[in-house]
């Protein structure tokens, strides 16, 4: 005890204003503060200029990436072929995305997203499988298993203060197992056959399939409002409720809130439930989508839910998000999927040009934050 | 005013200094612990299956196919030991095997030329990986995470979705030989092991990266370059991952893209089951072979017993956790 | 080696934590580096050790025929000048052994791989000079902190320091533990070298050092001064000064017949206090004073739920109260905690100022469970009037606070709270004079509202200008209580005797 009462140096002006390296990414040579300090500030810092909000180039790059696929494949604005799929893969993936984000407020990861979402579509297949269950008590059966083991990861981590990497490691293991067997058990080892009613029209109806009269309404996916709910949730829920605030400040520094009366376990728990929660209705959309509920669901998830936070000016190392930059993120990702699939790009391109691109956008963001920082926004 | 230095230097070396310390207490006793467990698995797994296991032909594949495991998890201790990631592993393993069948197949290089060339690719993408940490000073499970995508598109531009066969006879012939009743890619595993603990445990190198991992306020005062270190680690994790890309070519006759693409949860797992913290400056290079050959036994005892495959995973998981608890409490029990 | 500094000047900005300090280290000596809190102790210890450049003055390094004058830009550079810092076990590599770790800066090597001989050869060598004889294939990770801070010694050694630096070294040691410290000093001293003590221990000071400079808000007023000249009273007088009586307040006058804000009766906790009473009323200011590692802090901190109670009533206005989280403490017993990790625990660094003053009342300013900006907004240029917080704007981080403006942002969250009982811990440490002052003013303000403010502080001065009373801790135990006269002289020596364990009562205050 003695040592932890002395930590703080005594005496002489702590005119240094930079804030700890929680994260520590790198140990660090001696390269000053400004570095560092850039790392942690987030979107909100103070004074940075507009250029340099990450959301602002994203935007700059989705439309000149969208101006310039149209403009090589006109089929790019197509409707039906291209614009309602685009559509869709953004609404999952901006969900998956909003899972992850709900993990890095805290400085967290949830490496079991996928698979949170494999066993949340498992129990919503279940229910209309065998119980025959509508299909709005499917979708709320999924939110509220994917709610339960996000919450156990939480639960874990508070409980053992194992870090959270290898907590949800060893859970996307072990999820992994526990939903291929649940599907060998129930549903024959492949994916559930029935569709309950409404899901067909959920997968492929837009809203403009439903006319009052002879207005009908724009070629949106049914799938999109699902997204968007949950991007204002979360948006609502980090801006201005409490217990999304106090996540916040318990990422931005656990002792800090610890000491400031904010009950730190049981807001580790909630934002672990909510990256469930959110991993259940990516899970439930892509089953949708897919018109399938089968174990592969979510296998893919794992990637996409980093680079559409990250793109979007999200912190690893927890305090800071914007979920309207994590579907700006998803957005670009998708974009770029469609227009390089149009353009007869082959997947591995794709996957060059997205790493490319993340590491392009991560650095023109730091020298963004760099420049900033030398007009003098600091003080 | 015990601290002078504090708030200028290294802050948060001292929280990942204490969790380093109760570990390296811990590690000698997971150490054991591990093998314990995989020797009684395997007296258990022998003596259930009425010695089967112990028959030559089955004893080759269960360590035939170690090989790749033990190398990958190496790859992934090393950079953990300086407390950062590389997601890329797995795919970098894929695309130093394709690029190695490929300048066999597609360029009739000798096997003597075109793996040291895979060898040099690995390497370069680790070289790659750690210039851009220290650079940008962008979080390595970010970077790593980038160049995973654009090692995963390297991989399959190779050959798109094709499979390269029949490149070299004499290298799959040797990939499949064994030396004593020992396979040789097993061999080269272990050899590569005794490399990697030689390099941790005798080299300066060595201990400059587990000195910056340790407590990398104390290594910058002693002269040893933090951001040298990063770039090394990566280095190294590109060229095991390479070596594992290696292992497979030789071993498996046939490759394509999708080779690495099961690879990077696992090269997670064996050096977290084996006592290597996430924090850095500490390596464990028995206790991840050890925890290699347990998921292993794992592996051979479903195929023994006839058991659903997806329990394996199941048990992986509950290893994992499970692994990191019992040293953890440990930790706090000597500390 | 002798390193003489001479008129050493560093800036930041606002104040002048150096102004003008002069030290001569002799070969040979154990030189004391005394002062109060803030008095310039870790800027010149850092400006020695390349941590910072001085902006005047100079440091020149060697005997009167030939030295040089120097200025470090990085650690390194001291290092290399034969100045090495000794820290509590902060620059060891836990899971090294002692050898390798005394050997890092220049690991004997032959062809790349580590020569373990000469590495334990050499480690040996130094532990010898030393007299020490511990197993140097052991892991530093399974000594003792004693043991470490003897390895960092002989790490200091092994590049060959001329003069070492020892900082606060025997803050966790127990009493065999520092006799052997001592020993080793005593031995450093006859080869030759310099030891440089950095300590708040006067008995420590008069023990073993030869030689002493005292630091006064930047200045030394006592420049390398033997020690043989001085008694301890000197030392003391020189250290406080007269200076800071300065600050006249108002007499105040406390009621402290009613039930306390606070009480504690018979207070044990897991970290070792035993039978601790003490009472704080309404509009009372009650000072907790003692030496840094007395438990002060750590009976607070207790007494939060940050760490636990495990004997004795705690009683809040009278009714007995368990305390299990600051939140608890927040919610239910309006007590609010002003924690001395300012950077660490009082502010959220990277977090805007309004959420850093608002993140205790969420609760009461959410509408419809929502809360929003304006209404945070309007709290904190409620507080930055209130308290005079100097800030840009309310998105403004608190990492880009000065450290006063970050501790009134700390106070602002528990006013916003409306606590009824503040405890304040060390609330001026690294803060300047004048924000000093302002500080001081608004904690006696806060007073005569009628909060009950227990006072954590180790500045003696602070605690005399602003306490009702005082009570003493010396290792864990309240040693005694005093009523705050507010003259300087009597109240210091008085308080003085009580930390070093003695009886206060054989010189009544002249007041």
């Amino acid at each position: 005890m003695n040592r932890k009462s002395t930590a703080t140096p005594r005496g002489g002006p702590e005119t240094d204003v930079q804030p700890p390296r929680l994260d520590a990414p790198v140990p660090d040579d001696g390269h000053g503060p400004e570095g560092t300090a850039a790392e942690r500030v987030g979107p909100r810092a103070a004074g940075l200029p507009w250029w340099a909000n990450p959301r602002v180039g994203l935007v700059v790059v989705i439309a000149v990436l969208v101006l310039g696929f149209s403009s090589a494949r006109p089929a790019f604005l197509d409707v039906e072929l291209t614009l309602v799929p685009l559509q869709r893969d953004i609404a999952v993936f901006a969900v998956v995305g909003l899972a992850q984000l709900a993990a890095l407020s805290l400085g967290h990861m949830n490496l079991a997203v996928g698979r949170m979402a494999a066993l949340a579509a498992f129990s919503a297949g279940l229910c209309y499988d065998r119980f025959g269950a509508p299909l709005v008590v499917g979708l709320v059966v999924a939110l509220v298993v994917g709610a339960l083991v996000g919450a156990l990861a939480g639960g874990i981590i508070t409980a053992t203060g194992v870090n959270s990497f290898v907590v949800t490691l060893a859970l996307d293991f072990g999820l992994l197992g526990v939903v291929a067997l649940l599907y060998d058990r129930f549903a024959g080892g492949v994916a559930f056959s029935v569709r309950p009613p409404g899901l067909d029209a959920l997968r492929s109806d837009t809203f403009s399939d439903y006319c009052a009269g002879s207005v009908c309404g724009p070629p949106v996916p049914l799938l999109v409002p699902f997204a968007l709910v949950a991007l204002l949730a979360v948006g609502l829920f980090f801006g201005r409720t409490r217990q999304g605030r106090e996540i916040l400040m318990t990422g931005s520094s656990p002792r800090a809130a610890r000491a400031s009366g904010i009950p730190v376990g049981r807001r580790i728990v909630t934002a672990h439930a909510l990256s469930g929660l959110l991993a259940g209705l990516a899970g439930f959309m892509l089953a949708t989508a897919n018109g399938a509920f089968s174990a592969s669901i979510g296998e893919s998830f794992l990637l996409p839910s980093f680079l559409a936070p990250v793109l979007g000016g999200t912190l690893l190392a927890g305090g800071a998000v914007s979920a309207f930059g994590t579907v700006l993120g998803a957005t670009l990702t998708s974009v770029i999927q469609k227009g390089l699939n149009l353009l007869q790009f082959e997947a591995d391109a794709l996957q060059i040009f997205i790493g490319v691109v993340l590491v392009v956008a991560l650095s023109l963001d730091r020298i963004r934050q760099v420049l900033a920082e030398r007009r003098g926004v600091r003080p | 005013m015990s601290t002078v230095l504090d708030e200028d230097m290294g802050a948060g070396a001292g929280q990942g200094a204490g969790a380093s310390r109760r570990t390296a207490l811990s590690l000698h006793r997971t150490e054991l612990v591990l093998a314990l467990v995989a020797v009684a698995g395997f007296g258990v797994l022998a003596a259930t299956t009425g010695g089967n296991i112990l028959q030559p032909g089955t004893m080759q594949a269960v360590l035939q196919f170690l090989a790749v495991p033990i190398v990958v998890g190496l790859a992934q201790m090393v950079v953990l030991s300086v407390g950062q990631m590389n997601l890329s592993v797995g795919a970098l393993t894929g695309l130093c095997a394709m690029a190695a069948a490929s300048l066999m197949a597609d360029s009739g290089l000798t096997p003597w030329l075109a793996l040291p060339a895979a060898l040099l690719v690995g390497a370069l993408a680790g070289l790659v990986n750690g210039t851009l940490v220290v650079l940008t000073r962008i979080n390595g499970f970010i970077v790593t995470l980038a160049t995973m995508s654009v090692i995963s598109g390297l991989r399959f531009s190779i050959n798109g979705t094709g499979t390269y066969q029949d490149y070299s006879p004499g290298l799959v012939r040797l990939g499949r030989a064994d030396v004593l009743g020992l396979p040789v890619v097993f061999l080269v595993a272990v050899a590569t092991a005794v490399l990697v603990w030689f390099f941790f445990a005798r080299c300066v190198a060595g201990r400059m990266l587990l000195a910056s991992g340790g407590n990398p306020f104390a290594a910058r005062l002693s002269g040893i370059s933090n951001d040298r270190s990063v770039v090394l680690a990566h280095l190294l994790s590109g060229l095991l991952a390479a070596v594992a890309g290696v292992l497979v070519v030789a071993l498996s006759g046939s490759v394509n893209a999708s080779v690495g693409d099961d690879l990077l949860l696992p090269s997670f797992a064996a050096p977290i089951i084996g006592g290597v913290v996430l924090t850095g400056g500490v390596v464990s290079v028995l206790g991840t072979c050890l925890a290699a050959f347990i998921v292993r036994l794992v592996d051979v005892a479903q195929a023994q017993y006839g058991i659903n495959p997806r329990w394996v995973d199941l048990v992986v998981g509950a290893v994992v956790l499970g692994a990191v608890l019992v040293s953890q409490r440990r930790g706090k029990g000597s500390s | 080696m002798r390193v003489r500094c001479s008129q050493l000047v560093k800036v930041f900005p606002g104040v002048r934590a150096l102004d003008g300090v002069d030290l001569d280290l002799r070969p040979g000596t154990v030189h004391a580096l005394l002062g109060e809190n803030g008095a310039g102790k870790s800027t010149l210890i850092k400006v020695l050790t390349g941590v910072h450049r001085a902006d005047g003055g100079t440091v020149t390094l060697g005997e009167d025929g030939e030295t040089r004058t120097v200025a470090f830009s990085r650690p390194l550079d001291a290092q290399a000048a034969g100045i090495g810092v000794v820290h509590q076990e902060r620059n060891l590599v836990p899971s090294f052994s002692v050898a390798e770790n005394i050997a890092l800066q220049a690991l004997p090597r032959r062809a790349g791989v580590v020569d373990r001989a000469a590495v334990r050869d050499l480690a040996r060598r130094c532990l010898a000079q030393l007299d020490l004889d511990l197993d140097v294939d052991q892991p530093v990770a399974e000594l003792s902190v004693a043991h470490m801070q003897l390895v960092e010694i002989a790490k200091a050694l092994a590049t060959d320091s001329q003069v070492l630096l020892l900082d606060e070294p025997t803050a966790s040691l127990t009493a065999d533990e520092a006799d052997r410290l001592y020993a080793v000093v005593r031995r450093l001293r006859e080869q030759g070298h310099v030891v440089v003590l950095v300590t708040h221990k006067l008995e420590e000071v008069f023990a073993i050092a030869d030689v002493v400079t005292v630091l006064r808000d930047g200045r030394s007023v006592a420049g390398s001064v033997p020690l043989a000249t001085l008694t301890r009273g000197d030392v003391v007088d020189l250290m406080v000064g007269r200076a800071h009586t300065e600050l006249e307040l108002s007499e105040r006058s406390v009621d402290r017949a009613g039930t306390p804000a606070l009480e504690l009766r018979g207070v044990s906790t897991s970290v070792g206090h035993r039978g601790i009473d003490l009472a704080v009323h309404r509009g009372e200011i009650v000072g907790l004073y003692g030496l840094v590692g007395a438990g002060r802090s750590e009976l607070v901190r207790a007494l939060l739920g940050l760490d636990s109670v495990t004997g004795g009533e705690v009683l809040v206005d009278g009714d007995a109260v368990t305390i299990r989280s600051v939140g608890d403490a927040l919610r239910r017993h309006r007590i609010g905690y002003v924690t001395e990790n300012r950077k660490e625990e009082g502010v959220f660094l990277t977090q805007n100022l309004a959420r850093n003053v608002a993140v205790t009342v969420w609760d009461r300013l959410a509408r419809f469970g929502l809360v929003r900006d304006r209404d945070e907004k309007d709290l904190l240029a409620t507080y930055r009037d209130r308290l005079g917080i100097r800030l840009s704007g309310p998105d403004q981080l608190a990492g880009q606070l000065s450290g006063g403006n970050q501790q009134k942002i700390s106070l602002a969250k528990w006013l916003a709270a409306d606590c009824s009982v503040l405890v304040v811990d060390e609330p001026t440490v690294g803060i300047d004079v004048r924000t000093k002052a302002a500080f001081h003013e608004l904690i006696v303000e806060l007073a005569d509202q009628g909060l009950a403010i227990l006072l954590i502080t180790s500045d003696l001065p602070e605690m005399v200008t602003l306490a009702d009373r005082v009570a003493v801790m010396h290792e864990r135990r309240i040693t005694g209580e005093l009523l705050n006269s507010h003259h300087y002289t009597s109240m210091s020596a008085q308080v003085i005797r009580l930390v070093h364990g003695e009886s206060a009562v054989d010189d009544p205050p002249a007041a």
